[in-house]
Protein backbone atom coordinates (compact mmCIF):
# COMPACT_ATOMS: atom_id res chain seq x y z
CA UNK A 1 0.00 0.00 0.00
CA UNK A 2 2.82 2.63 0.92
CA UNK A 3 4.81 2.08 -2.07
CA UNK A 4 1.37 1.81 -4.30
CA UNK A 5 0.62 5.43 -2.65
CA UNK A 6 3.33 6.75 -4.30
CA UNK A 7 2.70 7.76 -7.66
CA UNK A 8 -1.13 9.01 -6.19
CA UNK A 9 1.06 11.56 -4.37
CA UNK A 10 3.25 12.42 -7.07
CA UNK A 11 -0.62 13.02 -8.85
CA UNK A 12 -1.70 15.24 -6.41
CA UNK A 13 1.14 17.16 -6.39
CA UNK A 14 1.16 17.72 -10.11
CA UNK A 15 -2.17 19.36 -9.65
CA UNK A 16 -5.43 15.94 -9.99
CA UNK A 17 -8.21 16.60 -8.50
CA UNK A 18 -7.63 15.87 -4.85
CA UNK A 19 -11.28 13.42 -4.73
CA UNK A 20 -9.85 11.03 -7.40
CA UNK A 21 -6.54 11.05 -5.68
CA UNK A 22 -8.16 10.36 -2.38
CA UNK A 23 -10.86 7.90 -4.54
CA UNK A 24 -8.25 6.41 -5.60
CA UNK A 25 -6.43 5.56 -2.65
CA UNK A 26 -9.27 3.99 -1.27
CA UNK A 27 -10.10 1.62 -3.93
CA UNK A 28 -6.52 0.42 -4.06
CA UNK A 29 -6.97 -0.56 -0.42
CA UNK A 30 -10.11 -1.97 -0.57
CA UNK A 31 -8.73 -4.05 -3.66
CA UNK A 32 -5.79 -5.15 -1.92
CA UNK A 33 -7.57 -6.26 1.07
CA UNK A 34 -9.95 -8.27 -1.20
CA UNK A 35 -13.09 -5.99 -0.03
CA UNK A 36 -15.60 -5.47 -3.18
CA UNK A 37 -15.37 -2.37 -4.45
CA UNK A 38 -18.96 -1.40 -4.73
CA UNK A 39 -17.85 -0.43 -1.30
CA UNK A 40 -16.95 3.53 -2.38
CA UNK A 41 -20.55 3.93 -3.58
CA UNK A 42 -22.08 2.99 -0.48
CA UNK A 43 -19.78 5.08 1.63
CA UNK A 44 -20.09 8.47 -1.02
CA UNK A 45 -24.08 7.23 -0.43
CA UNK A 46 -23.70 7.99 3.30
CA UNK A 47 -23.38 11.78 3.37
CA UNK A 48 -27.21 11.53 2.53
CA UNK A 49 -27.03 10.02 6.13
CA UNK A 50 -25.72 12.88 7.69
CA UNK A 51 -28.08 15.70 7.95
CA UNK A 52 -25.61 18.24 9.48
CA UNK A 53 -24.32 18.31 6.28
CA UNK A 54 -27.18 20.26 4.73
CA UNK A 55 -25.90 23.61 6.35
CA UNK A 56 -22.98 23.47 4.26
CA UNK A 57 -24.42 24.74 0.88
CA UNK A 58 -26.69 26.77 2.93
CA UNK A 59 -24.16 28.46 4.31
CA UNK A 60 -22.28 29.03 1.55
CA UNK A 61 -24.84 30.48 -0.80
CA UNK A 62 -25.63 32.44 1.94
CA UNK A 63 -22.26 33.81 2.07
CA UNK A 64 -21.77 34.07 -1.60
CA UNK A 65 -25.03 36.41 -1.61
CA UNK A 66 -24.04 38.74 0.90
CA UNK A 67 -20.94 38.96 -1.00
CA UNK A 68 -22.34 40.11 -4.04
CA UNK A 69 -24.67 42.83 -2.50
CA UNK A 70 -23.76 46.21 -1.17
CA UNK A 71 -23.85 44.33 2.41
CA UNK A 72 -20.06 44.91 2.63
CA UNK A 73 -19.70 48.66 1.77
CA UNK A 74 -22.30 48.93 4.67
CA UNK A 75 -20.33 46.86 7.10
CA UNK A 76 -17.11 48.95 6.13
CA UNK A 77 -19.17 52.15 6.87
CA UNK A 78 -20.42 50.86 10.31
CA UNK A 79 -16.91 49.74 11.58
CA UNK A 80 -15.24 52.46 10.04
CA UNK A 81 -18.02 55.10 12.03
CA UNK A 82 -17.28 53.26 15.37
CA UNK A 83 -13.84 52.76 15.06
CA UNK A 84 -12.07 54.87 12.23
CA UNK A 85 -11.61 58.16 14.64
CA UNK A 86 -8.67 56.36 16.28
CA UNK A 87 -5.60 57.11 14.85
CA UNK A 88 -4.47 53.58 13.20
CA UNK A 89 -8.16 52.79 13.81
CA UNK A 90 -8.87 52.13 9.85
CA UNK A 91 -6.33 48.94 9.92
CA UNK A 92 -8.69 47.53 12.82
CA UNK A 93 -12.00 48.22 10.79
CA UNK A 94 -10.33 46.30 8.29
CA UNK A 95 -9.76 43.46 10.91
CA UNK A 96 -12.64 43.65 12.22
CA UNK A 97 -15.28 43.51 8.91
CA UNK A 98 -13.09 40.74 7.29
CA UNK A 99 -13.38 38.48 10.30
CA UNK A 100 -17.33 39.22 10.87
CA UNK A 101 -17.86 38.58 7.10
CA UNK A 102 -15.46 35.51 6.70
CA UNK A 103 -17.47 33.70 9.42
CA UNK A 104 -20.74 33.26 7.40
CA UNK A 105 -18.69 33.07 3.90
CA UNK A 106 -16.36 30.25 4.84
CA UNK A 107 -12.68 31.57 4.06
CA UNK A 108 -13.32 30.69 0.60
CA UNK A 109 -11.23 33.33 -0.68
CA UNK A 110 -14.71 35.52 -0.78
CA UNK A 111 -13.63 37.71 1.57
CA UNK A 112 -10.36 39.54 -0.24
CA UNK A 113 -12.94 39.75 -3.31
CA UNK A 114 -15.50 41.59 -1.44
CA UNK A 115 -14.14 43.57 1.21
CA UNK A 116 -10.32 44.10 0.09
CA UNK A 117 -11.59 45.51 -3.12
CA UNK A 118 -13.15 48.53 -0.43
CA UNK A 119 -10.37 48.19 2.03
CA UNK A 120 -7.64 48.41 0.02
CA UNK A 121 -8.17 51.54 -1.79
CA UNK A 122 -9.56 53.24 1.96
CA UNK A 123 -6.86 52.37 3.45
CA UNK A 124 -4.36 53.58 0.75
CA UNK A 125 -6.14 57.00 0.62
CA UNK A 126 -5.72 57.63 4.48
CA UNK A 127 -1.84 57.06 3.94
CA UNK A 128 -1.03 53.13 5.39
CA UNK A 129 2.00 52.24 3.99
CA UNK A 130 1.43 50.31 0.26
CA UNK A 131 3.39 46.86 1.70
CA UNK A 132 1.08 47.30 5.41
CA UNK A 133 -2.30 47.59 3.11
CA UNK A 134 -1.06 44.52 0.95
CA UNK A 135 -0.22 42.40 4.03
CA UNK A 136 -3.04 43.36 5.55
CA UNK A 137 -5.70 43.06 3.42
CA UNK A 138 -4.34 39.33 2.33
CA UNK A 139 -4.55 38.34 5.92
CA UNK A 140 -8.13 39.14 6.71
CA UNK A 141 -9.20 36.97 3.81
CA UNK A 142 -9.07 34.01 6.19
CA UNK A 143 -9.16 36.15 10.00
CA UNK A 144 -13.04 34.69 11.33
CA UNK A 145 -12.21 30.97 10.80
CA UNK A 146 -12.99 30.80 14.20
CA UNK A 147 -16.06 32.12 14.69
CA UNK A 148 -19.63 30.49 14.13
CA UNK A 149 -21.07 29.52 11.88
CA UNK A 150 -17.53 29.15 9.42
CA UNK A 151 -17.52 26.08 7.55
CA UNK A 152 -14.50 24.65 8.19
CA UNK A 153 -15.64 24.36 11.86
CA UNK A 154 -18.57 22.85 11.29
CA UNK A 155 -16.64 20.75 8.83
CA UNK A 156 -14.37 19.53 11.68
CA UNK A 157 -17.24 18.27 13.98
CA UNK A 158 -19.05 16.36 11.26
CA UNK A 159 -15.53 14.67 10.47
CA UNK A 160 -15.09 13.99 14.94
CA UNK A 161 -18.84 12.87 14.72
CA UNK A 162 -18.34 10.33 11.89
CA UNK A 163 -14.72 8.73 13.06
CA UNK A 164 -17.10 7.41 16.26
CA UNK A 165 -14.84 7.98 19.03
CA UNK A 166 -17.31 8.46 21.25
CA UNK A 167 -15.65 11.83 21.55
CA UNK A 168 -18.06 14.47 22.97
CA UNK A 169 -18.13 17.11 20.11
CA UNK A 170 -20.88 19.04 19.62
CA UNK A 171 -21.08 21.73 16.63
CA UNK A 172 -22.61 23.92 19.54
CA UNK A 173 -19.64 23.16 21.80
CA UNK A 174 -17.05 23.91 18.97
CA UNK A 175 -18.58 27.75 18.05
CA UNK A 176 -18.56 28.66 21.64
CA UNK A 177 -14.97 27.65 21.59
CA UNK A 178 -13.89 29.43 18.86
CA UNK A 179 -14.70 32.33 20.66
CA UNK A 180 -11.86 33.43 22.41
CA UNK A 181 -9.04 32.17 20.57
CA UNK A 182 -10.83 34.13 17.56
CA UNK A 183 -10.86 37.16 19.47
CA UNK A 184 -7.18 36.27 20.58
CA UNK A 185 -6.10 36.62 16.94
CA UNK A 186 -8.07 40.00 15.81
CA UNK A 187 -6.10 41.68 19.37
CA UNK A 188 -2.75 40.25 18.51
CA UNK A 189 -3.28 41.60 14.85
CA UNK A 190 -4.91 45.00 15.72
CA UNK A 191 -1.79 45.21 18.66
CA UNK A 192 0.58 44.89 15.19
CA UNK A 193 -1.32 47.27 13.22
CA UNK A 194 -1.27 49.87 15.78
CA UNK A 195 2.44 49.36 16.85
CA UNK A 196 3.64 48.95 12.98
CA UNK A 197 1.17 52.40 12.17
CA UNK A 198 2.64 54.15 15.03
CA UNK A 199 4.08 57.23 13.28
CA UNK A 200 0.32 56.89 11.48
CA UNK A 201 -1.51 60.61 13.67
CA UNK A 202 -3.88 61.04 10.63
CA UNK A 203 -7.20 59.86 11.48
CA UNK A 204 -9.19 58.91 9.12
CA UNK A 205 -12.79 60.07 10.38
CA UNK A 206 -14.24 62.01 12.98
CA UNK A 207 -15.87 60.46 15.97
CA UNK A 208 -19.97 61.11 15.15
CA UNK A 209 -22.70 60.05 16.83
CA UNK A 210 -24.74 60.83 14.01
CA UNK A 211 -22.77 58.97 11.71
CA UNK A 212 -22.73 55.67 13.99
CA UNK A 213 -25.92 55.97 14.06
CA UNK A 214 -26.86 56.83 10.65
CA UNK A 215 -24.12 53.87 10.08
CA UNK A 216 -26.38 51.58 12.54
CA UNK A 217 -29.56 52.39 10.70
CA UNK A 218 -28.04 51.78 7.19
CA UNK A 219 -26.98 47.87 8.22
CA UNK A 220 -30.16 47.56 10.34
CA UNK A 221 -31.13 44.42 8.25
CA UNK A 222 -27.58 42.32 8.20
CA UNK A 223 -27.16 43.40 11.70
CA UNK A 224 -29.38 40.31 13.21
CA UNK A 225 -27.98 38.08 11.57
CA UNK A 226 -25.05 36.35 14.06
CA UNK A 227 -28.01 36.70 16.48
CA UNK A 228 -30.14 35.25 14.55
CA UNK A 229 -27.95 31.80 14.03
CA UNK A 230 -26.13 32.02 17.42
CA UNK A 231 -29.65 33.13 19.42
CA UNK A 232 -31.30 30.59 17.50
CA UNK A 233 -28.94 27.51 18.20
CA UNK A 234 -28.36 28.34 21.92
CA UNK A 235 -31.54 28.56 22.87
CA UNK A 236 -32.87 25.21 20.98
CA UNK A 237 -35.42 27.10 18.66
CA UNK A 238 -32.84 24.90 16.08
CA UNK A 239 -30.24 22.83 14.85
CA UNK A 240 -27.03 24.24 13.06
CA UNK A 241 -28.37 23.24 9.73
CA UNK A 242 -31.88 24.84 10.57
CA UNK A 243 -29.42 27.91 11.36
CA UNK A 244 -27.89 27.86 7.93
CA UNK A 245 -31.72 27.65 6.06
CA UNK A 246 -32.94 30.21 8.00
CA UNK A 247 -29.88 32.12 7.13
CA UNK A 248 -30.30 31.66 3.68
CA UNK A 249 -34.02 32.08 3.81
CA UNK A 250 -33.18 35.63 5.43
CA UNK A 251 -30.17 36.95 3.12
CA UNK A 252 -32.22 36.51 0.10
CA UNK A 253 -35.38 38.23 1.50
CA UNK A 254 -33.24 41.09 2.74
CA UNK A 255 -31.06 41.25 -0.32
CA UNK A 256 -33.38 40.44 -3.00
CA UNK A 257 -36.22 41.23 -2.01
CA UNK A 258 -36.41 44.26 0.74
CA UNK A 259 -33.25 46.00 -0.04
CA UNK A 260 -33.24 44.68 -4.30
CA UNK A 261 -29.72 44.70 -4.64
CA UNK A 262 -29.81 41.83 -6.54
CA UNK A 263 -32.31 41.10 -9.36
CA UNK A 264 -33.95 37.86 -8.90
CA UNK A 265 -32.44 36.73 -12.33
CA UNK A 266 -28.91 36.89 -10.70
CA UNK A 267 -29.61 34.24 -8.02
CA UNK A 268 -28.93 31.22 -10.48
CA UNK A 269 -25.37 32.67 -11.77
CA UNK A 270 -24.85 33.08 -7.59
CA UNK A 271 -26.15 29.61 -6.80
CA UNK A 272 -24.21 28.14 -9.57
CA UNK A 273 -21.02 29.97 -8.43
CA UNK A 274 -21.51 29.17 -4.43
CA UNK A 275 -22.38 25.22 -5.53
CA UNK A 276 -19.70 24.87 -7.41
CA UNK A 277 -17.76 25.60 -4.10
CA UNK A 278 -19.95 23.33 -2.64
CA UNK A 279 -20.14 20.47 -4.69
CA UNK A 280 -16.01 20.11 -4.56
CA UNK A 281 -15.73 20.31 -0.55
CA UNK A 282 -18.91 17.77 -0.38
CA UNK A 283 -16.90 15.43 -3.30
CA UNK A 284 -14.01 15.12 -1.02
CA UNK A 285 -16.23 14.29 2.51
CA UNK A 286 -17.93 11.69 0.32
CA UNK A 287 -14.59 10.05 -1.17
CA UNK A 288 -12.90 10.76 1.96
CA UNK A 289 -15.19 8.79 4.38
CA UNK A 290 -14.54 5.52 1.94
CA UNK A 291 -10.68 6.42 3.00
CA UNK A 292 -11.34 7.09 6.48
CA UNK A 293 -13.09 3.70 6.74
CA UNK A 294 -10.31 1.87 4.99
CA UNK A 295 -7.63 3.56 7.20
CA UNK A 296 -9.72 2.37 10.17
CA UNK A 297 -10.46 -1.36 8.94
CA UNK A 298 -6.15 -1.31 8.24
CA UNK A 299 -5.71 -0.06 11.90
CA UNK A 300 -3.85 2.77 10.70
CA UNK A 301 -4.96 5.47 13.52
CA UNK A 302 -3.92 2.61 16.19
CA UNK A 303 -0.49 1.96 14.88
CA UNK A 304 0.57 5.78 13.77
CA UNK A 305 -0.51 6.02 17.86
CA UNK A 306 1.72 3.33 18.82
CA UNK A 307 4.65 4.79 17.07
CA UNK A 308 4.14 8.03 18.19
CA UNK A 309 3.43 6.63 21.58
CA UNK A 310 6.96 4.94 21.12
CA UNK A 311 8.97 8.18 20.24
CA UNK A 312 7.08 10.98 22.10
CA UNK A 313 6.51 10.88 25.74
CA UNK A 314 4.78 14.21 26.90
CA UNK A 315 1.39 15.78 25.77
CA UNK A 316 3.79 18.85 25.47
CA UNK A 317 6.22 17.17 23.13
CA UNK A 318 2.94 15.93 21.13
CA UNK A 319 1.37 19.64 20.77
CA UNK A 320 4.69 21.21 19.19
CA UNK A 321 5.17 18.39 16.56
CA UNK A 322 1.41 18.85 16.12
CA UNK A 323 1.69 22.30 15.28
CA UNK A 324 4.74 21.91 13.09
CA UNK A 325 3.14 18.88 11.00
CA UNK A 326 -0.01 21.12 10.82
CA UNK A 327 1.68 24.29 9.07
CA UNK A 328 3.74 22.24 6.63
CA UNK A 329 0.33 20.41 6.16
CA UNK A 330 -1.64 24.39 5.90
CA UNK A 331 0.91 25.10 3.22
CA UNK A 332 0.39 22.20 1.04
CA UNK A 333 -3.39 20.92 1.35
CA UNK A 334 -6.61 23.46 1.37
CA UNK A 335 -8.14 23.01 4.65
CA UNK A 336 -11.54 21.37 3.48
CA UNK A 337 -9.44 18.68 2.43
CA UNK A 338 -7.23 19.05 5.21
CA UNK A 339 -9.91 18.61 7.96
CA UNK A 340 -11.72 15.46 6.05
CA UNK A 341 -8.08 13.03 5.38
CA UNK A 342 -6.22 13.99 8.69
CA UNK A 343 -8.40 14.75 11.32
CA UNK A 344 -9.33 11.40 11.44
CA UNK A 345 -6.02 9.97 11.67
CA UNK A 346 -4.73 12.77 14.46
CA UNK A 347 -7.86 12.69 16.57
CA UNK A 348 -7.39 9.19 18.10
CA UNK A 349 -3.51 9.89 19.26
CA UNK A 350 -4.15 13.13 20.30
CA UNK A 351 -7.46 11.94 22.63
CA UNK A 352 -4.30 9.09 24.07
CA UNK A 353 -2.80 12.16 25.01
CA UNK A 354 -5.62 13.53 26.63
CA UNK A 355 -6.12 16.55 24.63
CA UNK A 356 -9.62 17.58 24.24
CA UNK A 357 -11.06 16.92 20.73
CA UNK A 358 -13.00 20.65 20.89
CA UNK A 359 -9.50 22.15 21.80
CA UNK A 360 -8.05 19.72 19.07
CA UNK A 361 -10.03 21.38 16.36
CA UNK A 362 -9.44 24.99 17.22
CA UNK A 363 -5.42 24.15 17.25
CA UNK A 364 -6.26 22.77 13.49
CA UNK A 365 -7.84 25.79 12.50
CA UNK A 366 -5.81 28.19 13.69
CA UNK A 367 -3.09 26.25 12.37
CA UNK A 368 -4.88 26.29 8.86
CA UNK A 369 -4.94 29.62 8.94
CA UNK A 370 -1.53 30.29 8.42
CA UNK A 371 -2.01 28.27 6.03
CA UNK A 372 -3.74 30.44 3.74
CA UNK A 373 -0.48 32.42 4.14
CA UNK A 374 2.29 30.57 3.35
CA UNK A 375 3.90 29.36 -0.16
CA UNK A 376 3.70 27.22 -1.65
CA UNK A 377 -0.21 27.16 -2.20
CA UNK A 378 -1.43 29.73 0.48
CA UNK A 379 -4.83 30.44 -0.91
CA UNK A 380 -4.72 34.49 0.26
CA UNK A 381 -1.81 34.71 -1.70
CA UNK A 382 -2.79 33.93 -4.80
CA UNK A 383 -6.11 35.86 -4.57
CA UNK A 384 -4.58 38.82 -3.44
CA UNK A 385 -1.57 38.79 -6.20
CA UNK A 386 -4.40 38.60 -8.49
CA UNK A 387 -7.29 40.87 -7.44
CA UNK A 388 -4.54 43.65 -6.56
CA UNK A 389 -1.93 42.78 -8.87
CA UNK A 390 0.93 42.33 -7.53
CA UNK A 391 3.55 39.61 -7.84
CA UNK A 392 3.25 36.89 -5.75
CA UNK A 393 6.70 37.47 -3.98
CA UNK A 394 5.51 40.92 -3.29
CA UNK A 395 2.33 39.73 -1.19
CA UNK A 396 4.07 36.78 0.44
CA UNK A 397 6.81 39.50 1.89
CA UNK A 398 4.16 41.69 3.26
CA UNK A 399 1.29 39.40 4.81
CA UNK A 400 4.79 38.02 6.55
CA UNK A 401 4.83 40.18 9.84
CA UNK A 402 1.11 39.23 10.02
CA UNK A 403 2.13 35.72 9.50
CA UNK A 404 4.40 35.89 12.68
CA UNK A 405 1.27 37.61 14.71
CA UNK A 406 -0.95 34.79 13.91
CA UNK A 407 1.79 32.31 14.78
CA UNK A 408 2.09 33.81 18.15
CA UNK A 409 -1.83 33.75 18.47
CA UNK A 410 -1.88 30.01 17.34
CA UNK A 411 0.73 28.89 19.78
CA UNK A 412 -1.08 30.88 22.77
CA UNK A 413 -4.27 28.80 21.52
CA UNK A 414 -2.19 25.29 21.37
CA UNK A 415 -0.42 25.74 25.01
CA UNK A 416 -2.97 27.14 26.63
CA UNK A 417 -6.39 24.86 26.32
CA UNK A 418 -8.59 27.11 28.92
CA UNK A 419 -8.77 29.46 26.13
CA UNK A 420 -10.89 27.34 24.55
CA UNK A 421 -12.80 25.47 26.55
CA UNK A 422 -13.68 27.55 29.91
CA UNK A 423 -16.90 28.16 28.15
CA UNK A 424 -17.66 24.57 27.64
CA UNK A 425 -16.10 22.53 29.73
CA UNK B 1 -18.90 20.49 -33.50
CA UNK B 2 -21.73 22.98 -33.89
CA UNK B 3 -24.11 20.27 -32.68
CA UNK B 4 -21.26 20.07 -29.50
CA UNK B 5 -21.36 23.25 -28.60
CA UNK B 6 -25.40 23.16 -28.92
CA UNK B 7 -25.12 20.10 -26.36
CA UNK B 8 -22.88 21.95 -24.11
CA UNK B 9 -24.85 24.69 -23.87
CA UNK B 10 -28.13 22.64 -23.40
CA UNK B 11 -26.16 20.65 -20.80
CA UNK B 12 -24.96 24.02 -18.42
CA UNK B 13 -28.68 25.22 -18.62
CA UNK B 14 -29.73 21.89 -16.81
CA UNK B 15 -27.00 22.20 -14.66
CA UNK B 16 -28.28 25.61 -13.63
CA UNK B 17 -31.96 24.63 -13.29
CA UNK B 18 -31.10 21.70 -11.25
CA UNK B 19 -29.11 23.66 -9.18
CA UNK B 20 -31.37 26.56 -8.53
CA UNK B 21 -34.46 24.33 -7.79
CA UNK B 22 -32.48 22.11 -5.53
CA UNK B 23 -31.27 24.86 -3.71
CA UNK B 24 -34.47 26.60 -3.54
CA UNK B 25 -36.30 23.62 -2.46
CA UNK B 26 -33.66 22.96 0.22
CA UNK B 27 -34.13 26.58 1.86
CA UNK B 28 -37.86 26.29 1.70
CA UNK B 29 -38.23 22.81 2.87
CA UNK B 30 -36.12 23.28 5.77
CA UNK B 31 -37.44 26.96 7.28
CA UNK B 32 -41.27 25.41 6.81
CA UNK B 33 -40.07 22.74 8.91
CA UNK B 34 -38.76 24.87 11.61
CA UNK B 35 -41.84 26.50 11.25
CA UNK B 36 -44.13 23.92 11.30
CA UNK B 37 -42.46 22.53 14.62
CA UNK B 38 -41.98 25.63 16.36
CA UNK B 39 -45.91 27.18 15.49
CA UNK B 40 -47.74 24.22 14.55
CA UNK B 41 -45.87 21.52 16.61
CA UNK B 42 -46.20 19.40 13.52
CA UNK B 43 -43.95 18.56 10.42
CA UNK B 44 -43.82 16.86 7.17
CA UNK B 45 -42.52 12.83 8.12
CA UNK B 46 -40.62 12.55 4.98
CA UNK B 47 -38.93 15.88 5.51
CA UNK B 48 -35.44 15.32 6.45
CA UNK B 49 -35.23 12.30 4.74
CA UNK B 50 -36.12 14.43 1.61
CA UNK B 51 -33.60 17.50 2.32
CA UNK B 52 -31.21 14.96 2.81
CA UNK B 53 -31.50 13.31 -0.73
CA UNK B 54 -31.55 16.66 -2.32
CA UNK B 55 -27.92 17.49 -0.37
CA UNK B 56 -27.20 14.05 -2.12
CA UNK B 57 -28.10 15.90 -5.48
CA UNK B 58 -26.71 19.20 -5.31
CA UNK B 59 -23.53 17.69 -4.07
CA UNK B 60 -23.42 15.76 -7.17
CA UNK B 61 -24.88 19.02 -9.41
CA UNK B 62 -22.34 21.08 -7.94
CA UNK B 63 -19.27 18.80 -8.52
CA UNK B 64 -20.75 18.69 -12.09
CA UNK B 65 -20.63 22.12 -12.52
CA UNK B 66 -17.78 22.13 -11.01
CA UNK B 67 -15.44 20.10 -13.63
CA UNK B 68 -17.49 21.68 -16.67
CA UNK B 69 -15.23 24.49 -14.87
CA UNK B 70 -12.38 22.36 -14.01
CA UNK B 71 -12.52 23.77 -10.78
CA UNK B 72 -12.22 20.69 -8.56
CA UNK B 73 -10.12 21.58 -5.29
CA UNK B 74 -6.84 20.34 -5.94
CA UNK B 75 -2.87 21.03 -4.92
CA UNK B 76 -1.41 23.52 -8.13
CA UNK B 77 2.16 23.04 -6.76
CA UNK B 78 4.15 22.57 -9.64
CA UNK B 79 2.22 23.50 -13.21
CA UNK B 80 3.79 27.14 -12.85
CA UNK B 81 7.43 25.94 -13.25
CA UNK B 82 6.47 23.21 -15.76
CA UNK B 83 7.79 23.76 -19.37
CA UNK B 84 4.96 24.77 -21.38
CA UNK B 85 4.92 21.51 -24.21
CA UNK B 86 5.59 19.01 -20.56
CA UNK B 87 2.76 20.87 -18.83
CA UNK B 88 0.06 19.74 -21.67
CA UNK B 89 1.26 16.20 -21.30
CA UNK B 90 1.03 16.40 -17.52
CA UNK B 91 -2.52 18.27 -17.97
CA UNK B 92 -3.37 15.49 -20.20
CA UNK B 93 -2.53 12.10 -18.01
CA UNK B 94 -3.86 14.13 -15.08
CA UNK B 95 -7.36 14.34 -16.85
CA UNK B 96 -6.94 10.45 -18.02
CA UNK B 97 -6.47 9.36 -14.64
CA UNK B 98 -9.33 11.39 -13.62
CA UNK B 99 -12.03 10.46 -16.24
CA UNK B 100 -10.69 6.76 -15.37
CA UNK B 101 -11.04 7.09 -11.37
CA UNK B 102 -14.58 8.37 -11.95
CA UNK B 103 -15.58 6.02 -14.24
CA UNK B 104 -14.13 3.02 -11.81
CA UNK B 105 -16.42 4.80 -9.06
CA UNK B 106 -19.29 5.22 -11.59
CA UNK B 107 -19.53 1.41 -12.75
CA UNK B 108 -19.34 0.16 -8.81
CA UNK B 109 -22.07 3.08 -8.57
CA UNK B 110 -24.39 1.00 -11.39
CA UNK B 111 -23.72 -2.25 -9.44
CA UNK B 112 -24.78 -0.75 -6.04
CA UNK B 113 -27.95 1.17 -7.98
CA UNK B 114 -28.71 -2.16 -9.63
CA UNK B 115 -28.56 -4.21 -6.44
CA UNK B 116 -30.32 -1.66 -4.60
CA UNK B 117 -33.49 -1.89 -6.99
CA UNK B 118 -33.32 -5.80 -6.88
CA UNK B 119 -33.26 -5.08 -2.97
CA UNK B 120 -36.84 -3.39 -3.84
CA UNK B 121 -35.60 -0.80 -0.77
CA UNK B 122 -37.95 2.44 -0.26
CA UNK B 123 -37.29 5.97 0.16
CA UNK B 124 -39.57 8.58 1.35
CA UNK B 125 -42.24 5.46 1.99
CA UNK B 126 -42.93 4.53 -1.30
CA UNK B 127 -40.98 5.44 -3.88
CA UNK B 128 -37.76 2.88 -5.21
CA UNK B 129 -34.57 4.10 -3.37
CA UNK B 130 -32.61 3.82 -6.33
CA UNK B 131 -34.29 6.28 -8.53
CA UNK B 132 -33.09 8.83 -5.87
CA UNK B 133 -29.13 7.04 -5.57
CA UNK B 134 -28.76 6.52 -9.53
CA UNK B 135 -27.51 10.08 -9.33
CA UNK B 136 -23.84 8.86 -7.87
CA UNK B 137 -23.29 6.56 -11.17
CA UNK B 138 -24.53 9.59 -13.53
CA UNK B 139 -22.72 12.17 -12.07
CA UNK B 140 -19.62 10.59 -11.86
CA UNK B 141 -20.01 9.20 -15.28
CA UNK B 142 -20.65 13.02 -16.65
CA UNK B 143 -17.61 14.18 -14.16
CA UNK B 144 -15.34 11.79 -16.45
CA UNK B 145 -16.78 12.03 -19.43
CA UNK B 146 -16.06 16.24 -19.14
CA UNK B 147 -12.41 15.36 -18.39
CA UNK B 148 -12.42 12.88 -21.41
CA UNK B 149 -13.53 16.08 -23.45
CA UNK B 150 -10.98 18.04 -22.00
CA UNK B 151 -8.25 15.38 -22.46
CA UNK B 152 -9.55 14.95 -26.39
CA UNK B 153 -9.44 18.81 -26.53
CA UNK B 154 -5.96 19.33 -25.59
CA UNK B 155 -4.61 16.13 -27.64
CA UNK B 156 -6.26 17.94 -30.54
CA UNK B 157 -5.11 21.60 -30.15
CA UNK B 158 -2.75 21.67 -27.37
CA UNK B 159 -2.62 25.02 -26.00
CA UNK B 160 -6.22 25.06 -25.24
CA UNK B 161 -7.76 26.05 -21.29
CA UNK B 162 -4.97 27.48 -19.66
CA UNK B 163 -6.08 27.44 -15.89
CA UNK B 164 -6.15 31.22 -13.87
Amino acid sequence: MSLAGIPLIVLALLGAPLFTVIAAGAMLGFSLSDVDLSVITIEIYRIAEMPVLVAIPLFTFAGYLLGESRAPSRLVRLTEALLGWLPGGLAVVALGACAFFTAFTGASGVTIIALGALLYPALREAGYDERFNLGLVTTSGSLGLLFAPSLPLILYGIVVQQTNLGAPVSIDDLFLAGIFPGILMLVLLAGWSFWANRGQRKKFTTFSWREIGAALVDSAWELPLPFVVLGGIYSGYFAVSEAAAVTALYVIVIEVLVRREISLTRLPGIMRQSMILVGGILLIVAVSLASTNYMIDAGIPTRLFEWINAHVSSPLTFLILLNIFLLILGALLDIFSALVLVVPLILPVAIGFGIDPVHLGIIFLANMQIGYLTPPVGLNLFIASYRFNKPISEVYRSAFPFLLALALSVGIITYWPKLSLFLIR
Amino acid sequence: MNFFRTLDRLGKIIEDALLFLLLAGMILLATGQIALRNFFATGFVWGDELLRIILLWLALFGAMAASRDDKHINIDLFSRFLPRPLLVWVRSLLDLFTAAVCWIIAWHGLEFVRMEAEFGSRLLGRFPSWWFQSIIPVGFAVIGLRYCIFLLGRLANPPIREKS
